[in-house]
């Protein structure tokens, strides 16, 4: 047990376990949604999107958090403009964009002396460096997007399920595809300072993709997935700990390791049962 | 096309066309949907069948002409509009159990907020029981076969309070006990007042309607079955050259009407 303890005995640590518990309790409820739609895609160039917004907050000494969302909400609009207005697909305005974004912001960052340095803790985050300060504003922006997507449950369900109907039952759904963008937005700058831009895609599309495979309701699977980010995040930082890696790509692989490990369970558990039908 | 508007026609398009993009999916045409009967759009792939449904359901607008639904303009009138979407157009795999998805049928009496009363969960019990899947309730929809699949999505849609009912291909592919059911539930709606439309590709089934509207890029023909089944009139529809010689539909439907499903894909 003191092995699972001993790495949260420090001040820092335990900034940083908050801190995470907090990214992936955010992250994986709106990931949720975007695994149901599909968007994974687009929820990967989101991330690496606002990268240019940070870099040039940082050049000009402004509020990361302020830069991130103004690139996101650039990035969002271009998607649309390219997405309307000429016959490419979706993807392909998806794609542009998170190239061209992620391009700006090495360029942008590649004007500064510490390049790498604050490349890295864009990309990675500092978890060991979280503030009580960031804890306080993340936790308000936790209880935003928890209540926000509780609220906007049957549009965002009905949207899922399908566009058409969604509109028959008069439920709105580009509003909701909207506010689903912004939630997606928030999560994203509300978790970048402690797990970076990068890693957040990982508790965004990990803990939903694992929870999906054994959840048969969407309620179930967001609690099972905010379970998974919360139990990857204290492994991942006892685990960084102990084996001296970093901490915010260490939360973001365990996720992805528990999907592989239910995924090979499920299979192993269906292969039994086959055969046990078979033997009968 | 008979020249009288009933007063009591559900539906009432003059001159109507509609773009999906620069590409006319409905070139001008008009019609009308008598109330409380059973409407079938009958035409090849393409022909504009499931246009004069979107169009009808508020989700297309119409680039010219007029359009009533419910004495109303289609997007006003949406809430008493149920449209039953074929069910390859909806996502399996999204983690929903037979329950939940036919209880998403009410959401447009429930907006996003209300909770279901006591009366919802009736209307979502008789939803199912009609359709002969409350033993199913608790199943993922993963887990169901492509007709149980179907069964579901029509039980959404007669949980949804409604005066109209639209339905995409309903039978179209599905095994017979499946098709039954479904069938029986097309031809119960009209005892209960309401009015269904449903796109077909099957002469059979567009035969056993009280009313037919045929389609090819445009509404070719619309009246009773007799009236607008003709060889003529599908030849025309379908430019199929071996009709020519035939003078009526007599040789075409051998059979009696006939108002049980087919089950099997169209031409």
């Amino acid at each position: 047990m003191e092995w699972f303890l001993e790495p949260f005995t420090l001040g820092f640590q335990q900034r940083a376990l908050i801190g995470g518990a907090l990214a992936g309790l955010m992250a994986s409820v709106v990931g949720t949604w975007l695994v149901l739609r599909g968007m994974s895609f687009f929820g990967d160039a989101f991330v690496h999107g606002v990268v240019p917004g940070i870099a040039a907050a940082v050049v000009l000494d402004i509020n990361p958090v302020i830069g991130a969302a103004l690139a996101a909400l650039l990035m969002v609009i271009a998607i649309e403009v390219v997405h309307r207005n000429t016959t490419l697909s979706e993807d392909t305005s998806i794609g542009l964009l998170f190239v061209g974004m992620l391009a700006l912001g090495v360029m942008i960052i590649s004007r500064l002396d510490s390049y790498a340095g604050s490349l890295t803790t864009i990309l990675f985050g500092d978890a060991l460096g979280i503030t009580t300060g960031d804890l306080i504003a993340q936790a308000i922006l936790a209880i935003i997007i928890i209540t926000a997507t509780t609220l906007f449950y049957r549009p965002l369900l009905a949207l899922s399920f399908n566009k058409e109907k969604a509109q028959i039952w008069g439920l709105a759904p580009n509003r909701a595809h909207a506010a689903l963008l912004v939630l997606i937005a928030a999560a994203v700058i509300g978790s970048f300072q402690s797990v970076g831009t990068l890693l957040v895609f990982g508790l965004l599309v990990g803990p939903p993709a694992a929870a999906a495979l054994f959840s048969r309701t969407v309620p179930r699977m967001m609690v099972t997935s905010a379970v998974i980010a919360l139990f990857s995040v204290w492994i991942g930082l006892t685990l960084s700990y102990h084996l001296g890696t970093a901490g915010s790509a260490t939360m973001a692989l365990t996720p992805i390791v528990i999907f592989f490990l239910v995924l090979a369970i499920k299979q192993l558990k269906t292969r039994t049962k086959d055969r046990v039908l078979i033997d009968a | 096309m008979p020249d009288e508007v009933i007063a009591t026609d559900v539906v009432i398009a003059t001159d109507v066309v509609v773009l999906r993009g620069s590409r006319i999916a409905l070139d001008t045409s008009s019609f009308q949907i008598p109330r409380g009967k059973i409407t079938a759009i009958i035409g090849p792939n393409g022909s504009g069948k499931s246009t004069i449904l979107h169009a009808i359901a508020g989700l297309l607008p119409i680039d010219s002409g007029t359009i009533s639904v419910l004495g109303g303009e289609p997007e006003k009138s949406q809430k008493s509009v149920s449209y039953v979407l074929q069910y390859a157009a909806v996502p399996a795999g999204t983690p929903l159990t037979v329950a939940e998805a036919v209880q998403m049928g009410r959401y447009s009496t429930l907006g996003a907020f209300r909770r279901p009363t006591r009366a919802d969960r009736e209307k979502v019990a008789a939803a199912m029981a009609h359709l002969e899947i409350t033993d199913l309730a608790k199943r993922h929809l993963t887990e169901l076969s492509g007709g149980q699949h179907q069964r579901v999505y029509v039980a959404q849609g007669i949980a949804q309070d409604h005066a109209l009912l639209l339905l995409d291909e309903p039978l179209t592919g599905l095994d017979l006990n499946s098709a039954k059911t479904i069938d029986k539930i097309i031809h119960d709606e009209p005892t209960r007042g309401c009015s269904v439309v449903l796109t077909t590709h099957d002469l059979e089934e567009a035969k056993a309607a009280d009313y037919v509207i045929l389609t090819a890029g445009r509404v070719v023909a619309c009246g009773t079955s007799d009236e607008v089944l003709t060889a003529v009139n599908l030849t025309n529809a379908y430019g199929l050259g071996a009709l020519h010689d035939r003078d009526d539909t007599a040789t075409l439907f051998p059979t009696e009407h006939h108002h049980g499903p087919t089950g099997h894909d169209g031409p």
